[in-house]
């Protein structure tokens, strides 16, 4: 394992090692490991001290903006005030300028009271409560040593927490699950104390203990859980349930939000009441010292158990996962399920590592992603997939998010001149705007300057200053009386989408106003004043952004004047001549001819699409490069088949470009590699899903029937892709629906 | 040949526009957005906690 160590981002502070009920389901005090009755009751200020300091140097290495410690049991609250006071002032002095503290506490509520919710208070310690639902349910389990209900204390404490001087110290409610209880009263029960967050937890249970199935039903707790989604959904989703947040987060291509689902590191080291140092501490239900690390605070760094292999162990995602595991279609949400939760001692005799294997609730797990992908999948979908409208509308949206990122990026290093931009940015924000920002190479002047920020280019201010030129054709375009000062660069004058303007000698560089006029513009620099009448016209020193569409063809822009249309990782041509021109929108007018004859849906949908070519040398392929949706760099060499064939192929790549920019279509790409027989090694799901994507298209204009069986075998491998998202199974499912369209010819 | 420029093809149609000066660029939602096309490290966000027995 040379992978680096993952830093400690939340850090389980035991404070207390004994708890004041005897729940009968409880993993620190009924399980196989009693090392709890070893240790001190409660934390030593020597190992508050150590753990602070020893918290603060992890911080400051690994450079954390934040940490996270949770104080718990036993029972935190047993430690007292002056303790938990001892506890909270030693972190927050030791963090002080490192990183953020992050203070949460996890309690069964007895004890809470404005004593303890002061302090809370004092340092924005939030909290957090173990609630098993209704009384009944709650009673099930949740009772003192002598049999007494805690139910009517625990409701006590929220009702205190929900008070106004503390609500927003409410972190939310812990249920442990009980298949024998209601799912829908105990669902009922905790949203009615309105708590900000809920999470439900599965009982912790091993091969060795499974769990117990009263039903006798594979999938109970499945069954369990998803009639509290359906509870949920039917409620309108009142709070956010962390269980069903975190499935809905991988589905999407989003992280885990749990460390019980996913595949996501481990990032949590426990601190018992002695300073010891262990894994997280539902392995106590695994077997005796299953938590144990032998490291503590007083001795070992963070980094130190970072390493230990049991930790690292956790950290490896899909390579940490047994071998059942990574061949399921459902692990990236589930993730195997909790570590502990995996434990078969009997895998050692079979020569397997005791957690190398499936989670008991395996079975589970797998009906619960299912059920809930199943019965949320159509709503899951971006809209970008289905409406090419939506496409367009999000890449928009994210080239406007990009434009605000530079803003933000910049941070008053774009001095006045980036400043006055910014404002007048915000005056023509309107439809104006919107066609210029929507035109493909704005993004390519994007991410060029936010990467020439990134990486602390010299040029990169001046590329940020390129905005006035935006804001500008956007005053025109919009016929906006907002007058906009430009810099102009080797004599010429460019506002993107518009044209060029000639306003001075080669190698001559300045500003220059530029202010909507009746029809068209005028811009007035120290020496000159200009006007162009008719933007969409050549005239005297004007060169305008021309149309190729001719004849009823489409008539996309021609852009061979864009600064920032170089972006397709092969030379773009200079400005075509009239007759060069001429003669491209002719050939390229006969390709759409030959495309509308063939593919006349794929055809019609590249004509929408595709709003600007640029032309490239040469009679290689058809580009879709680094820029918003749209755009095509095409080869002007390209006659006829070809240039058809090109512009089809192109479009499809440019689609799968911008849906990919919009969308999570996969995730944990590479974690598999896939056949496809057009490759001769295997390929990560991302080539496969974009080159089949492709392909059935050309498939559809050639006919070619190895095309379609060779498309027809990898939409088959893709169907059990377990790196695609609900949207990427939605875009498979499309492309399948046009294979076979394709197939009957 | 034609000249001019296709004037309206840039265009989307528009929904609802948050304004630029307000769109936020630091939250989840900015972050997820502008990982798909900036290298930047999303991880895991700020205060997240994934403790099984916590919340």
């Amino acid at each position: 394992m040379t992978a680096p160590v993952v830093p400690f981002r939340e850090i389980v502070l035991k404070v207390h090692s004994r708890c004041d009920l005897a729940c009968d389901h409880c993993y620190i005090y009924e399980a196989p490991d009693q090392s709890w009755r070893t240790r001190p009751k409660a934390i030593s200020d020597e190992a508050i001290s150590w753990t602070a300091r020893r918290l603060a140097e992890h911080a400051e290495k690994h450079v954390l903006p934040s940490v996270s410690v949770i104080l718990h049991g036993g029972e935190p609250l047993l430690a007292g005030p002056a303790r938990l006071r001892r506890v909270c002032e030693e972190l927050t002095a030791a963090l002080d300028g490192v990183a953020e503290l992050d203070l949460r506490i996890h309690t069964n509520g007895l004890q809470l009271s404005s004593r303890y919710l002061d302090l809370f208070d004092e340092f924005g310690v939030k909290v957090g409560i173990s609630l098993d639902g209704d009384r009944s349910a709650n009673d099930r389990h949740r009772r003192f040593a002598d049999g007494r209900t805690s139910h009517p204390l625990v409701l006590k404490a929220v009702e205190l927490l929900q008070s106004e001087r503390y609500r927003h110290l409410f972190l939310g409610l812990l249920c442990t699950i009980d298949v024998a209880n209601d799912p829908v009263a105990v669902h009922d029960a905790l949203i009615a104390l309105d708590p900000p967050r809920i999470d439900y937890l599965l009982p912790h249970a091993t091969w060795d203990a499974p769990p117990a199935r009263p039903a006798g039903s594979p999938t109970e707790y499945a069954e369990w859980i998803l009639a509290v989604f359906d509870r949920w959904e039917e409620q309108g989703r009142p709070v956010p349930v962390r269980l069903f947040e975190s499935v809905l987060s991988t589905l999407n291509g989003g992280p885990s939000l749990t460390e019980s689902l996913g595949l996501a590191p481990t990032d949590l080291v426990v601190v018992e009441t002695d300073g010891s140092l262990e894994q997280v501490d539902s392995l106590k239900s695994a077997y005796d010292g299953a938590a144990a690390t032998g490291f503590d605070v007083f001795r070992h760094s963070f980094d130190e158990v970072a390493a230990h292999p049991g930790v690292r162990v956790r950290q490896l995602g899909l390579a940490g996962v047994g071998p059942e595991c990574r061949e399921c279609p459902v692990v990236r949400s589930c993730g195997g399920g909790l570590y502990t939760h995996r434990y078969r001692s009997a895998n050692e005799a079979a020569g397997r590592a005791p957690f190398d294997g499936p989670s008991v609730y395996c079975e589970d797990l797998e009906a619960l992603v299912r059920g809930i992908e199943t019965r949320t999948a159509t709503r899951l979908v971006p809209g970008a997939l289905a409406d090419p409208g939506e496409l367009v509308a999000a890449e928009n949206e994210l080239t406007r998010t990009l434009l605000a990122r530079l803003h933000a990026d910049l941070a008053g290093r774009g001095g006045v001149e980036w400043a006055e931009a910014w404002r007048l940015t915000a005056l023509v924000d309107g439809p104006g705007l919107d066609e210029v920002l929507t035109h493909p190479y704005a993004r390519s002047w994007l991410l060029t300057t936010l990467e020439a920020l990134r990486t602390g280019r010299s040029d990169a201010v001046a590329h940020a200053h390129r905005l006035a030129a935006y804001t500008a054709a956007a005053a025109v375009r919009g016929r906006l009386d907002v007058p906009v000062t430009v810099g102009y660069a080797d004599g010429r004058l460019v506002l993107p989408t518009l044209g060029e303007l000639r306003v001075g000698a080669e190698g001559e560089s300045g500003r220059a106003e530029v202010v909507a006029a009746e029809k068209g513009f005028r811009v007035r620099g120290e020496r000159f004043e200009l006007e162009v009448e008719c933007p969409r016209e050549p005239c005297g020193d004007w060169l305008p952004v021309r149309g190729l569409g001719r004849d009823g063809a489409p008539d996309p822009a021609l852009d061979d004047l864009d600064p920032y249309r170089d972006c397709f990782g092969t030379a773009v041509l200079p400005r075509l001549g009239l007759a060069e021109a001429d003669e491209w929108s002719g050939r390229l007018g006969a390709a759409w001819g030959l495309l509308s004859a063939t593919v006349p849906g794929h055809a019609a949908a590249a004509a929408a699409a595709l709003t600007t070519l640029t032309p490239l040398a040469g009679a290689g392929e058809t580009v879709a490069g680094r820029h918003g949706y749209g755009a095509l760099g095409v080869p002007v060499g390209l006659t006829g088949d070809a240039l058809a064939l090109g512009l089809l192929r192109g479009f499809r790549r440019a689609r799968f470009r911008a849906l990919r920019d919009v969308a999570d279509l996969y995730a944990l790409d590479g974690g598999w590699l896939h056949r496809a027989d057009w490759h001769e090694e295997p390929v990560p799901v991302s080539v496969l899903l974009a080159e089949t994507h492709e392909r059935v298209a050309v498939a559809a204009y050639d006919r070619s029937a190895r095309t379609l069986a060779e498309t027809r075998r990898a939409l088959e491998a893709l169907q059990g892709a377990a790196e695609l998202t609900v949207g990427g199974k939605s875009l498979v499912a499309d492309v399948l629906s046009e294979w076979e369209e394709a197939a009957r010819g | 040949m034609k000249t001019s420029v296709n004037s309206l093809s840039f265009a989307p149609a528009k929904k609802s526009r948050v304004p630029l000066a307000e769109i936020d660029v630091r939250g989840a939602d900015a972050a997820r957005k502008l990982g798909r096309v900036l290298p930047s490290s999303t991880g895991r966000p700020v205060q997240a906690s994934t403790f099984n027995s916590a919340l």
